[in-house]
């Protein structure tokens, strides 16, 4: 936490939107991972954001949720990895609802970052008065 | 919200320099010009700005005043310093912290010289004072 609480505040946004982007970012790297099924499929990564109640509050991340272990069985007999039926495992989240958390934790962390800059510049409107 | 740091700067200016006043009396009437009186006017200045700032100044161990920010402005400085030389190595995984803490050091910087000024300016009010 730090001094000028409306900062802080907004720094803790920023780095849940910054987890959020990463975890978004690794989701999306591995979209077209492929497994066989006799593993699990890579699971989607959520970040679960919880609020912080003491001090002043702010936000912080909780934990990682994942996705589905199963997947979707594809039927891709060429694969190398692919069993005797010609089936693998791909990750079971869509890219639609990925570019959407990515824009999601984009304008999130804009906010957050907008707020720093007003807190800023409404700290140093105070330290204008008077000062003539 | 933490939005009282208006009230506290308008506040400062009044409180202390009539706190400067009492001081100054209370050393006998004379105008000095030792540090005695200077303190005075610094620790009117803590106590006007303490209930103002009070919420939003809960963040580092026991600020909780003007005088507690202008106290932790070299505290404020190292740890930006430190931010500065982690994210030109590669060691900062949060770019934001840096820009942050940046941040901070500068509007403590300039509340710093806000609240020296308004002593100073106090303390040649009470000095220009005719016996």
């Amino acid at each position: 936490m730090t001094i000028f609480g409306a900062i802080g505040i907004a720094g803790s946004g920023l780095d849940v939107h910054r987890k959020w982007l990463d975890a978004v970012s690794d989701n999306i790297a591995n979209v077209n991972t492929v497994k066989s099924t006799s593993e699990d499929a890579f699971q989607a990564r959520y970040v679960v954001a919880q609020e912080v109640t003491t001090g002043e509050g702010g936000v912080q991340v909780a934990g990682a949720v994942f996705g589905s272990k199963e997947g979707r069985l594809v039927y891709s007999p060429d694969d190398p990895l692919a069993d005797e039926e010609g089936y693998v495992r791909m990750p079971d989240f869509d890219m639609e609802s990925q570019m959407t958390q990515l824009i999601m934790a984009q304008r999130g962390y804009q906010a957050n970052a907008a707020v720093i800059d007003r807190a800023k510049a409404e700290y140093e409107a105070a330290l204008q008065i008077g000062r003539s | 919200m933490p939005d009282y740091a208006i009230g506290a700067v308008s506040a400062a200016t009044p409180s202390f320099y009539v706190d400067a006043l009492k001081g100054t009396a209370a050393e006998g009437g004379a105008i000095t010009t030792s540090g005695a009186s200077f303190d005075s006017v610094l620790s009117g200045v803590q106590g006007a700005g303490g209930v103002q700032l009070g919420r939003s100044a809960q963040g580092i161990g026991d600020v909780s005043s003007v005088g507690g920010i202008v106290d932790s402005l070299q505290g404020l400085q190292t740890k930006s310093a430190d931010l500065a030389v982690r994210a030109v190595t590669g060691d900062l995984t949060d770019v934001h912290d840096y820009t942050i803490a940046a941040a901070e050091a500068s509007t403590a910087m300039e509340l710093t010289a806000a609240v020296r000024n308004k002593a100073v300016e106090a303390f040649n009010e009470i000095l220009r004072m005719q016996a």
